[in-house]
């Protein structure tokens, strides 16, 4: 939840931005010009913030698709990512988005016809090649799906470029609103889970591994493409039987001939985001286990990394056919 | 530390009753009231005044691991009930345009205002803010030592269209006094959320100690910053940690010694 509005001045009479308001008409609302002047200055404490974000209903006016960065994504040839929303309701101490802002409320651009257009003339741009448009990047992208009804719009935006793939990449729960749609074969919601343990020290706020398997089985019955993501696997003195047993979970309820794509990687940050969340939370074990920097990545030290996705990679093929895994690649 | 930013005695009072905060002789550039972990600066009128004496009393006080804000006085406005307090959610420059948004992360009862701060008094309520004569010169100053989430401005409304009671000293007291419970509650909530930050940081001197047993160079020292913090904030005796350090010969021993330790113990996650 969210402790209070910023809103920006000239967003006060935008359908999606009264709606909100309504909505959260018990919280303290306070104008702004223009989203940046609470969201980026430095003097900000993003672990007090986290405690209690306040929503900024602000627009998005350039840029609001862009390249993906390399090496993410399912191998396409052309990945893109937009974010409808900055920052994410959850508090997984492993993400990047710990480090990436100044801020840690949460922004969310009202003005989805314009990623639309941008969406349609990226597509455009390349045509009859399958596009790929990733929405889970600043984001959780169904986390706060009840205020934000991100696939009311987007997902029939999708369907209507016949080009166009979305992942959506979640660890909520909030399936609800597609459940109400028809099916789109070419918008896969990628679910991303944690061991157990990892789950309990670091994933915080996010809903049970149990929750989240139903979530995924539901869709998966209701016709849609669905997605795992392995991502991160940490490190952790037990990380192999809790591995299997992650597995174990999932797969009691998941048929793995249906799903869409599975993916797997071992923690790794930008040193510049390692820095900046290790000095947020200079108590946190994570960051201080042995690392490695290989080129601009911090990540575990090769070896230890090699065996752990080993490791996860042959428990995993026990449950999976091959031509679903995708490999998380980073190293250059 | 929370440090109290008043303009004048009279609003500060009312505080240093409360809060039995004795003033110190050290100082003589402001008037300043000291007590257990906070201070109260009195800064004079204007937002020059006000960022002035944050600047002083936060190089004063630049040890502390950190450091949180209070700014506390009245403020006019077109309609609101003399007497009544609010927490700024906006503050705007009068002179310059500049916005400020200090960010409470507790929620607060307090209603929230706007503030526009002026240089000089005028008596041409608006109906849409309070106005003062220091917030933004407050903020502007308090934020370059802090941040926006441990830094408050209250106001409680001493002149509105029909009543101006600003220029009596003791009822300005009274008004303050009259609010003084729930001034507590914002200073606790603030002084909470400092503690937390202040905790994350080690002894000044475990830290000098550590340096004293081997040079270190300044990537090394960057280095077992991280360590030592870390290591502090997992509850390891800094003593025990100093005396296996002890048997090693040099700083980059040291700094194996620690690793080890670290990598060990974040094994469990």
């Amino acid at each position: 939840m969210v402790s209070r509005v910023y809103i920006e001045s000239e967003l006060r009479d935008h359908p999606r931005a009264r709606r909100l308001l309504q909505r959260l008409h018990k919280l303290p609302v306070t104008e702004i010009e223009f989203y940046g002047e609470v969201f980026n200055p430095r003097a900000q404490n993003f672990r007090l913030q986290k405690k209690n974000p306040a929503l900024i209903i602000a627009r998005k006016n350039r840029g609001q698709v862009l390249a993906a960065p390399d090496g993410y994504g399912l191998g396409g040839d052309f990945n893109y990512y937009f974010s409808h929303m900055l920052n994410c309701i959850y508090d997984c101490r492993y993400c990047f988005l710990q480090g990436m802002y100044q801020s840690a409320h949460q922004v969310l651009f009202v003005n989805y016809e314009d990623f639309g257009e941008q969406i349609r003339q990226t597509a455009a741009a390349h045509p009859h090649r399958p596009v790929w448009f990733y929405s889970g990047y600043d984001c959780d992208s169904l986390a706060n799906e009840p205020m934000t009804r991100f696939t009311e719009y987007f997902v029939p935006l999708i369907a209507s470029i016949d080009n166009a793939w979305m992942e959506l990449r979640t660890k909520s729960t909030q399936v609800r609103s597609m459940l109400q749609m028809e099916p789109v074969a070419r918008v896969v919601t990628a679910f991303s889970f944690s061991d157990r343990f990892s789950h309990s020290k670091l994933e915080h706020g996010v809903p049970a591994i149990d929750k989240r398997v139903d979530a995924m089985r539901r869709l998966l019955d209701a016709g849609w493409p669905v997605g795992l993501r392995f991502d991160p696997v940490v490190y952790h003195r037990d990380y192999q039987n809790a591995f299997v047993e992650l597995l174990q979970q999932v797969f009691a309820k998941i048929d793995a001939s249906r799903l869409h794509s599975v993916s797997l990687g071992s923690f790794r940050l930008t040193r510049d985001h390692f820095r900046r969340i290790s000095r947020l939370y200079p108590e946190e074990p994570l960051f201080a286990q042995n690392m490695q920097l290989d080129n601009g990545i911090i990540s575990y030290p090769l070896e230890r990394e090699q065996a752990m996705i080993e490791f996860c990679e042959a428990e995993l093929m026990k449950h999976i056919p091959a031509e679903s895994y995708h490999p998380c690649e980073w190293h250059g | 530390m929370l440090i109290w930013v008043c303009a004048l005695h009279c609003e500060a009072k009312p505080v240093i009753d409360f809060y039995r905060l004795k003033k110190s002789h050290d100082d003589n550039a402001f008037d300043v009231y000291r007590g257990d972990g906070m201070v109260c600066i009195i800064s004079g009128t204007g937002k020059i005044a006000s960022a002035a004496a944050c600047a002083w009393i936060a190089a004063q006080n630049a040890r502390e691991p950190a450091l949180a804000w209070i700014n506390l006085g009245v403020a006019g406005a077109a309609e609101d009930d003399i007497g009544k307090l609010f927490a700024l959610d906006k503050i705007v420059d009068a002179d310059s345009g500049q916005r400020y948004y200090p960010a409470p992360v507790v929620s607060s009862p307090l209603p929230a205002r706007a503030c526009l701060t002026l240089s000089e008094a005028r008596q041409d309520y608006r109906d849409d803010c309070l106005f003062d004569m220091e917030a933004s010169g407050f903020i502007y100053s308090a934020l370059r030592f802090s941040s926006a989430e441990l830094t408050r401005s209250l106001k409680v409304i001493s002149d509105n269209r029909r009543h101006q009671t600003g220029r009596k000293r003791q009822q300005v007291s009274d008004l303050i006094q009259g609010n003084i419970e729930a001034i507590d509650i914002e200073a606790t909530a603030l002084l909470d959320l400092e503690s937390e930050i202040s905790a994350l940081e080690f002894s000044a001197e475990s830290w000098r100690q550590l340096l004293g047993m081997a040079h270190f160079t300044q990537t090394q020292k960057n280095r077992l910053r991280v360590l030592w913090r870390y290591l502090s904030n997992r509850d390891f005796s800094p003593e025990a940690l100093l005396e296996r350090l002890a048997q090693q010969k040099n700083a980059a021993g040291m700094i194996a010694t620690l690793e080890q330790i670290s990598y060990r113990d974040a094994e469990e996650l």
